[in-house]
């Protein structure tokens, strides 16, 4: 009865919009992860109802913290209900104070509170926070994982051994601090130490840069004659190191196999075309997913039953197939043909689980 | 005082302490240099083991972990290390990264570095070779001399200027002010004292040496003076005595003590000038000593001196002193001469005088002490107006020769007698 009561409350000024939330992107807004990212975003906000302003901190985090005092300043009645950050660049201390003293509601979404240092200052959401009202990851470690089991299977295949009958892979992660580009490679290195035929030679960091990852590559492929895969922590590195190795008159997907992961179209024409060999992604709604949590929380259904710090499996490897139906739906990254009002418990009081994979937009 | 050969004291000093401390500085610069060059030598070896010790370990791992980046700002903060010219580091996978001074490449290197791996023992994942720059050893040292020297040049500087301002005021201007004194000494002067301005609670040194023997000098000079001139004033008494008693000789008879014949000549015309020209009367006196001849001969000379001396004697005692005088004419002749008298006042003085002549006694010694009686006769005229000295005398030796002629010890005119007088000499 009470629930019911609480619903019709909820449900009463959703004829207006149900609330406004703010994404502060901690990307660039001509970089196509991040701008997927906000169309996705943008896509769930308006299938919900939902009043939706994206601002770009253009990877500077200054610029985040920035963004955030000026939303925190603003007269009462303009701030928006709620904020959607990621705690990208250690940010997520900083601005869960500062959005929290404003009174907005706080969602963590792509990257949580993850560090032992980080979570003494934070503790947990609802608790210190009281507006922090949960997080949202994807399971970075399947990307690193699902690419790298997919690769050595492709260099099995091929016969990629070397003299000494093992298969050499070369690894260029992201950088040596953020969570989800450690956790990547983390999934690399598990499913490599499952593999007893493959020995990682030497694992680098490129900084998420075709050019670095390009140079770097010269070195590792000069270093190690016998190496045929690579694993790339990005599709930016991955066709860095492509390059590198078209540069030695080699051919990336007949005499060597690269993996990547993003959802990036050169990505998706490079696996339709067999360049890439393994390619993971779809991470980049777990902002559009955040919308559906935040309106379920919103209209009473807490997603607390589930946990309110999520990390998920929403990463899907990418056959041919799927790059082509991806290219053929999101290709111009609209997201307007998917209608998010289906994932949410509030609107489907049937719904017992959240599903966050992106496997099933593909469908 | 300023000529061209003139130095000051200060400005020698300070010369001969400058050229000394240009030589000590140089000899130090020459140590120093060499000490530095040492040092120099010392440090960049260190420096290569620095590099060897901290620069490699920290290539292995860049260069393994494939950080171009990090490993060419390494090389160039090692280029941009002292003393180090060219850095030149050559990768086993084939890349070369240099920095530094290009033109070196090729140089004889002074050190080379395996970069071994990070975990394993043996192999190599690259080579740095070292260069030095050659003139980097050179300005050091030059540098470090140049630091000496201006340090010890400045404080040489100062103290030069210290020992001049010293020197001026404790040495070249007492010593100025006491030679400008000793050029200014006037002779009057001489013993003027010498007193040098020196700064209160100064201990005694050889300036007041100098005064303090000048000041003895003052003295003995000054009592030589005083000497001199005690000898001169007694000099000069006995002179003016000598030409007393020369003038003396020159006017007055010695056996008398009347003025002479020479003085008498001279003195009479001006007397008759004096009485003419205002008016005065003016007599004289012409006496002659009886038988003076006979007394000569029967007493001798010398009883004839003493009736001489007692006639004079008679004549200076009874005369008025400072109006009249005698002088012994000739022989045993004397001459009065009695100004502001009249003729018949000059015939009492005479005629008292020849009562006195007549009533002394002269004791000849020689013979048994017998007294010689002595009588004189007198000639008496009174000047007229425009007689001459000559005129006068002769009328009075006229009236003497009558007294004689008339019995001798007489005076002529007689008192009561009127002479007529004469109309020419």
């Amino acid at each position: 009865m009470i629930r019911l009561l609480a619903l019709l409350c909820c449900l009463a000024p959703l004829s207006a919009a149900a609330f406004s939330a703010v994404f502060i992107n901690p990307g660039k807004a001509d970089e196509v992860y991040w701008l997927t990212a906000a169309r996705a975003m943008e896509a769930a906000a308006k299938s919900l109802d939902v009043r939706l302003e994206v601002r770009f901190a253009e990877r500077d985090h200054l610029r985040t913290l920035e963004i955030a005092r000026e939303i925190a300043a603003r007269p009462a009645g303009q701030r928006p209900d709620y904020a959607i950050v990621s705690n990208d660049y250690a940010t997520g201390p900083e601005l869960l104070r500062l959005l929290d003293a404003a009174g907005i509601g706080i969602f963590l979404a792509y990257s949580g509170i993850s560090s032992n240092a980080e979570r003494q200052v934070t503790g947990k959401p609802r608790e210190r926070y009281r507006k922090w009202i949960g997080s949202l990851e994807p399971r970075a470690e399947d990307a690193g994982y699902l690419t790298a089991q997919a690769l050595i299977q492709k260099g099995r295949q091929n016969k990629g051994q070397g003299l000494d009958g093992k298969l050499h892979l070369l690894a260029l992660s992201g950088d040596r601090s953020t969570p989800s580009s450690l956790r990547r490679s983390e999934g690399m290195r598990r499913a490599a130490s499952e593999a007893r035929d493959v020995t990682l030679d030497q694992e680098v960091y490129a900084d998420w840069n075709r050019d670095k990852a390009a140079e770097k590559s010269d070195w590792l492929f000069e270093r190690y004659p016998a190496a045929r895969l690579v694993w790339a922590g990005n599709d930016l590195m991955a066709f860095g190191a492509m390059q590198s190795w078209e540069k030695r008159a080699g051919q990336p997907g007949r005499d060597a196999w690269f993996s990547a992961i993003n959802t990036s179209g050169e990505a998706m024409e490079a696996v339709r075309s067999g360049r890439l060999a393994a390619l993971a992604g779809g991470h980049f709604i777990a902002g559009a997913w955040a919308l559906v949590l935040i309106y379920d929380y919103a209209h009473g259904y807490d997603f607390a039953d589930e946990g309110i710090e999520l990390e998920r499996p929403m990463f899907t490897l990418f056959s041919a197939d799927d790059a082509g139906r991806f290219v053929a739906r999101f290709g111009d990254l609209r997201f307007d043909g998917v209608d998010f009002r289906r994932f949410s418990k509030a609107l489907n009081p049937k719904l017992k689980h959240y599903d966050f994979s992106f496997q099933q937009l593909l469908r | 005082m300023h000529d061209s050969t003139f130095r000051p004291l200060a400005v020698s000093l300070i010369r001969k302490t400058f050229v000394l401390a240009a030589v000590c500085a140089l000899l130090i610069s020459a140590l120093q240099a060499g000490v530095v060059y040492r040092q120099a030598q010392e440090r960049f070896d260190l420096a290569l083991r620095d590099i060897a010790q901290t620069s490699v370990p920290l290539l292995s791992v860049s260069i393994w972990d494939i950080e171009p980046e990090t490993v060419r700002r390494q090389v160039q903060m090692l280029a941009e290390r002292q003393r180090i010219g060219y850095v030149r580091l050559a990768v086993g996978t084939g890349q070369v990264f240099e920095a530094g001074n290009l033109a070196l490449r090729g140089a004889k290197t002074a050190g080379n570095f395996p970069i071994p791996y990070p975990q394993r023992a043996e192999g190599s994942i690259g080579t740095l070779e070292i260069t030095a720059e050659p003139g980097a050893l050179y300005r050091e040292v030059m540098l470090s001399i140049a630091g000496v020297l201006a340090g010890y040049g400045t404080l040489t500087l100062l103290i030069c200027g210290l020992i001049v301002v010293l020197l001026r005021r404790d040495l070249q201007q007492p010593l100025r002010y006491i030679a400008d004194f000793v050029t200014a000494l006037q002779p009057e002067r001489l013993t003027a004292p010498l007193r040098v301005e020196r700064p209160a609670q100064h201990r005694r040194d050889e300036i007041d040496l100098v005064v303090e023997g000048f000041k003895t000098l003052q003295e003995g000079i000054s009592d030589h003076i005083v000497n001199l001139d005690r000898l001169v004033a007694e000099r000069t008494a006995q002179l003016e005595s000598a030409l007393e008693s020369i003038q003396q000789l020159s006017i007055v008879d010695p056996l008398t003590g009347c003025f002479n014949r020479r003085l008498f000549n001279e003195r009479l015309p001006r007397e008759i000038e004096r009485a003419a020209r205002y008016g005065r009367p003016l007599s004289v006196i012409f006496s002659d000593i009886d038988y003076f001849k006979r007394i000569n001969d029967r007493f001798g000379h010398l009883s004839g001196d003493e009736v001489l001396r007692k006639v004079a004697l008679i004549y200076l005692e009874d005369l008025r002193v400072g109006v009249d005088w005698v002088a012994r004419y000739g022989g045993e002749e004397f001459v009065i001469v009695l100004p502001e008298t009249q003729l018949a006042s000059a015939q009492a003085t005479a005629e008292r005088l020849r009562c006195d002549i007549e009533a002394a006694t002269v004791i000849c010694e020689q013979c048994e002490r017998r007294a010689i009686r002595l009588t004189a006769s007198f000639g008496v005229v009174q000047h007229q107006p425009g007689e001459t000295p000559q005129a006068l005398l002769e009328r009075a030796d006229t009236l003497l020769y009558q007294a004689k002629a008339a019995g001798r010890n007489c005076v002529l005119p007689k008192v009561c007698e009127v002479i007529p007088a004469r109309s020419e000499a």
